[in-house]
């Protein structure tokens, strides 16, 4: 009970110290220069010039401190030797490109960004939709979302029970495998299937995802001012135009919001690869390829020019987004 | 909302059988998982987990009692027992070699070792034999039998009872409630910021939230904790709210100043032009209005936080008052990991606050959205 | 807010008043064979007030007896222990020692780990004393003190850790009711062992359960039955020169010692659920076939920990067995033995650490974790009469009776190779890549690293 107590108070101090830095540095603000008085005009300027800085100073002391001055040290790192002590040049680069998982990683990941957030949120759309129309929705939402829920370690044994795999002579305990058994055919051992072995992980990041990118779309189908809807009906558009036609061109920008982030989280993804295949049988993905140089090798060196290409790989999606987003703007 | 979907029986029949058919398949491998953690580690590793639905037929290996509690009759030694206990048993067939289990049929007897075995369909056996036996093992019997589905509440019992689990919980909330609650206020105000303010440099800060969204967190892991334990943070509550909050805010403010920029100009305008300072704004006009996307982001960001290892492992110790959940879970899971019964029931324990959270926020989530929706000035 | 800080500090002090007094002791001192003496003797230390953080890989059971061991060193000295295990240990130890949160004493399942860490500085070296106790006090004392022997951060040679119970890895285990079911007979050389899988065969079942699934560590089982076969098929200096690279990966007699796996692993007729199964099977799972009925195999070659996965109510001696797994009789070259053990070191250095350490010199420590199952020790001060069961004290004697003993020889390698492209390499062998192409790429992985 005790440290029940103990929990609540530090929560408590944590979160209201949060929101008495917002409170108190405003009321200072208006303090300083208060919006009455001779100067009231000048003093008015001067705050509105500040309080942008004063809301956005804890974010970007967080985000400097906590991810700007890492990856500034991974570039000081990837120049580096094992130990980050002596200065080697470009080896690292030069062995990165030289070697063969670096090679396969790259392809994998390749597979892995067109198919993980295609499928995310093409299900996502699909499931926001229907779900939508029908009275048990929100309840057939909570199943979909369910396995975002559950954690990565959780879902590895999920899975496992799917992909399990037995000799032709035992009976199966994966639910895959038995039912190619029952249809007729060969149980395989799935996960260790190179190339294809890809899409079975993959299908896990969907089945995980796909809830995520039904909640943020169905979200925005909601927002979607009725009366656009009213005239395409009656002009007597089907359904699925009304959906395809009307409805989706309109949730574009959120559509590209949920594919950025199930892009970005794809190239950081690897508990799922971990869990499951470690990288073998050519599985092997970027993120999971830092983790073992970082860990296992206990090599900074490498591990920073792996994660600075997972870095650098998906520039260009973020400039299309920035440019998307300003755009929006005007 | 039926006047806006226009009503087709059809149609509304097949959105509810795709919705079903959707549903299924994402349901099937939690509901496997389910159905484990109800299960025995021997059931769960030779047989299916949908064979435990119905009765099905299994080959055991069971033991007689030991011969030394033979009792003699009639000039014979006998010993008698029921291979199933008190239970009620179906057996098909058995055997005393393991080469041939199924070798005879409930009834029959069977040789072995200058003994005479018989087992009847229930269960009951008898051992005869001329001289008076020895040993504390029992005569191996294989036995065929048809089982009726079989449950158990062992493993939640070990999860759930198992020491220390409340501490773990209370730990985990202690991380998770503030690394929730402190992202979003701090993405909030800067996501307001970058959307309806206006100040030199807010492209380049947009530009450089977005970068971030793909550090890999691995990368931040030594060079954090480093800084951390030189101001003298070490590994504590303070330090890992202070982490999952940094790594969190990216995404935080990326999805944040989406939603807040979107809304309706006029109202903000309007707002200005009546003399609202943005502090005002913000607490009056934007947080409420932004409440769907808050509140989504919150679900994810719980989620996140519930579910991690990582960052926990690094940022927070592994004594009694800092140990969360999925660390104490994994500690379960024994040395060597493979219980996948223990792993299966603290999968749904573990998975149960989370869905309680999103049933819960599930409801503002309507009511904010419906509520965002409504145009007003 | 005032009640909350009033609730918080009551809460505060509620901690402080409650402090646990646990002082219960598994075995009551004075009773029975252990050496209470030395116990008794540790009396002379007062650590009281001092706490000493311990970090391993022991959880559950391991991580109960372990703890029971230290009950004794709190007992007799005042101190506190504190012990936390993990199962990302290797990762964890890495990021706090590097970060500087280390604890005092860390116990590394990998020396290769711990030499990695020792030449980067962050271990603190023990006394030459404490080899030299090491080499009177172990059996094949001076192996135990090579193995614990790195060189510092300046490239000298320093003495960092004792080893703290031992597993033997050259079992094989078996059914002896199945064995006598079918008339078989426990195989005394190589020469027998595949004849009697190809007798197995013949009689239409399947000789071996392998699996080498781990999660994350797949491919490990595979390294040990490589490093046996290195073993029984080359000379230990040679088996020496492979752990350090002087031997290049890729040679030839590498080669032939993985091929000699292959024709275990590889055949379809030889391992349950065929060549196919062998590297996705979970390693827990697979000692399985063992019992299962009908059997689905008929031996499992496997380290001593492995009865922690058996089934439940499983007798040892009677529903399993095991033998050592057998040496070439051709080839002359003893009864090698393969182990694994975990050495503790000090990573942040204090007096209770140190204190620590000197229990661990003590029989008692040994003694303690003995009685309680599933410890083997190498200090031969202990009384091996404590060994909770009879197949603890066989495996004692195969232990302290081998005529070579090695090292996990992937414990020893770096970590990159030993608990990296070691472990996929094999995995690859065994899905049907090439032995010589699987070791060139091991090869030219740890070239890159030199």
């Amino acid at each position: 009970m005790e440290q029940l107590f103990y929990a609540l108070l530090t929560v408590v101090i944590g979160v209201f110290g949060c929101v008495a830095y917002y409170f108190f540095s405003n009321l200072a603000l208006d303090a300083v220069f208060p919006a009455k008085g001779e100067e009231a005009g000048r003093n008015i300027n001067r705050a509105n010039a500040i309080r942008p800085w004063l809301f956005l100073f804890p974010a970007l002391a967080l985000l400097g401190l906590y991810l700007l001055y890492p990856v500034y040290q991974s570039v000081v790192l990837s120049f580096h030797d094992a130990r980050g002590e002596n200065f080697v040049g470009l080896d690292n680069w030069i062995w990165l490109f030289n070697d063969e998982k670096f090679g396969e990683s790259m392809l994998n990941n390749a597979l892995w960004l067109i198919f993980v957030p295609a499928m995310s949120t093409f299900f996502g759309l699909i499931a926001a939709a229907l779900t939508d129309r029908i009275k048990w929705g929100n309840f057939a939402k909570s199943l979909i979302f369910m396995p975002m829920a559950i954690s990565f370690i959780g879902a590895s044994v999920i899975w496992k029970f799917v992909y399990d795999y037995r000799g032709a002579d035992q009976e199966q305990i994966g639910l895959l495998n038995a039912l190619v058994v029952a249809l007729g055919g060969d149980p395989a051992a799935w996960i260790t299937v190179p190339f294809w072995n890809n899409f079975f992980l993959m299908i896990i990041l969907v089945w995980i995802q796909t809830g995520f990118a039904m909640v943020i779309l169905s979200a925005a189908l909601r927002g979607i001012p009725e009366e656009t809807i009213e005239a395409a009906i009656l002009d007597g558009a089907s359904p699925l135009q009304i959906f395809w036609k009307i409805k989706v061109p309109q949730i574009w920008g959120t559509i590209a919001v949920v594919w950025t982030t199930i892009t970005i989280l794809v190239l950081k993804v690897f508990d799922i690869v971990l869990a499951m295949t470690n990288g073998q049988w050519s599985s092997q993905v970027l993120a999971n390829l830092m983790f073992d140089w970082m860990f296992r090798g206990a090599d900074f060196g490498r591990a920073s020019v792996v994660a600075l290409v997972i870095m650098l790989l998906v520039t260009p999606i973020m400039v299309w987004n920035i440019r998307n987003a300003r755009q929006e703007m005007r | 909302m039926d006047n806006i979907v226009g009503t087709k029986s059809s149609l509304t029949w097949a959105v509810n059988i795709a919705v079903v058919a959707l549903v299924l398949l994402w349901t099937i491998p939690t509901f496997g998982l389910l159905v484990s953690s109800f299960r025995d580690r021997d059931q769960i590793t030779t047989s299916g987990w949908w064979t435990s639905l119905s009765a099905s037929e299994q080959n055991l290996q069971l033991r007689s009692a030991a011969p030394r509690e033979a009792i003699e009759e009639n000039g014979e030694w006998v010993v008698r027992g029921n291979l199933f206990g008190e239970g009620e048993g179906n057996l098909t067939a058995f055997g005393v070699n393991a080469r041939r289990p199924t070798e005879f049929a409930p009834g029959a007897t069977a040789e072995r070792r200058d003994a005479f075995i018989t087992v009847e369909a229930n269960g009951d056996y008898r051992i005869t034999s001329v001289e008076q036996p020895e040993g504390s093992r029992g005569t191996r019997i294989f036995a065929t039998v048809v089982s009726p589905p079989k449950w158990t509440f062992e493993n939640y019992d070990r999860v759930l009872f198992s020491e220390g689990i409340g501490r773990s919980f209370i730990n985990t909330f202690t991380v998770t409630i503030p690394a929730t609650i402190i992202p979003i206020l701090i993405a909030a105000f800067a996501a307001y910021a970058l959307s309806w303010m206006e100040f030199p440099g807010r492209a380049l800060i947009i530009a450089t939230i977005v970068g971030l969204l793909v550090v890999p967190l691995q990368m931040s892991l030594i060079p954090l904790l480093k800084l951390h334990n030189g101001v003298g943070l070490g590994k504590s509550y303070l330090g890992i709210w202070l982490a999952h909050t940094g790594f969190g805010l990216p995404l935080a403010i990326y999805l944040l100043r989406n939603y807040i920029s979107g809304l309706p100009r006029e109202i903000i305008e309007s707002a200005r032009v009546d003399g609202a300072t943005d502090f005002e704004i913000f607490r009056r006009i934007v947080l409420p209005l932004s409440f769907p996307a808050l509140a989504s982001f919150a679900i994810f960001q719980f989620l996140w936080t519930w579910n991690d290892l990582l960052v926990a492992t690094v940022f927070l110790g592994n004594n009694e008052d800092q140990l969360v959940m999925t660390g104490r879970l994994r500690e379960l899971l024994g040395s060597r990991g493979g219980d996948w019964e223990i792993l299966a029931a603290s999968a749904f324990v573990s998975i149960a606050v989370p869905l309680v959270v999103f049933f819960a926020m599930q409801r503002y989530l309507v009511r904010g959205l419906l509520a965002g929706s409504v145009k007003g000035g | 807010m005032k009640q909350f800080l009033w609730a918080g500090a009551a809460g505060l002090a509620l901690v402080a008043g409650t402090a646990s007094a646990d002082g219960h002791l598994p075995f009551t001192p004075g009773e029975g064979d252990f050496s209470w003496d030395s116990f008794e003797a540790l009396k002379s230390m007062d650590l009281t007030g001092e706490t000493i953080t311990v970090f391993g890989t022991w959880l559950g059971t391991e991580e109960t007896r372990f703890e029971n061991a230290m009950k004794y060193f709190e007992e007799a000295t005042g101190a506190t222990v504190n012990y936390a295990g993990s199962d990302s240990f290797e990762q964890q130890i890495v990021i706090d020692l590097e970060a500087g949160s280390a604890p005092n004493l860390s116990i590394f399942p990998q020396p290769g780990l711990a030499s990695d860490l020792a030449a980067r500085g962050l271990l603190a070296p023990l006394e030459q004393a404490d080899a030299d106790w090491v080499r009177d006090n172990y059996a094949a004392g001076q192996s135990w003190v090579d193995l614990a022997t790195y060189k510092d951060e300046n490239g000298e040679d320093q003495f960092y850790g004792l080893f703290y119970r031992v597993d033997v890895k050259s079992l094989v285990w078996f059914s002896p009711e199945n064995f006598e079911d079918a008339g078989y007979e426990v195989p005394e050389t190589m020469e027998d062992l595949k004849a009697l899988t190809d007798q197995i065969v013949e009689d239409g079942e399947t000789p071996w359960c392998i699996g080498l699934g781990s999660g994350a560590a797949t491919g490990w089982p595979a390294t040990d039955w490589v490093e046996e076969l290195m073993l029984r098929t080359q000379p230990p200096e040679i088996y020496d020169q492979w752990v350090t690279n002087e031997l290049p990966f890729d040679d030839e007699k590498v080669v032939a010692a993985i091929e000699e796996f292959g024709t275990f692993a590889r055949n379809d007729d030889y391992v349950a659920g065929g060549a196919g199964a062998v590297a996705s099977t979970d390693f827990r799972d697979s000692p399985a076939g063992l019992f299962a009925s009908p059997p689905q195999c008929y031996m499992h070659r496997q380290a001593s920990f492995i009865p922690a996965f058996f089934p439940e109510g499983t007798s040892m001696g009677e529903d399993v067995d095991f033998f050592y797994f057998p040496s070439y009789a051709e080839k002359d070259l003893g009864k090698p033995v393969l182990g694994a053990g975990t050495v503790m070191t000090i990573t942040n250095d204090s007096k209770g650490a140190r204190a620590l350490m000197e229990y661990l010199k003590t029989p008692i420590a040994h003694e303690i974790w003995m009685a309680q199952g599933g410890f083997l020790t190498p200090h031969s001060g202990a009384n091996s009469a404590l060994y909770a069961d009879d197949a603890l004290r066989k495996q004692g004697e195969i232990l302290l009776g081998a005529d070579t003993f090695r090292f996990d020889g992937s414990d020893l390698m770096p970590g990159a190779i030993g608990a990296g492209v070691f472990w996929t390499g094999m995995v690859d062998y065994a899905g049907g890549k090439d032995a010589g192409e699987v070791t060139k790429s091991i090869q030219d992985t740890w070239q890159s690293i030199k």
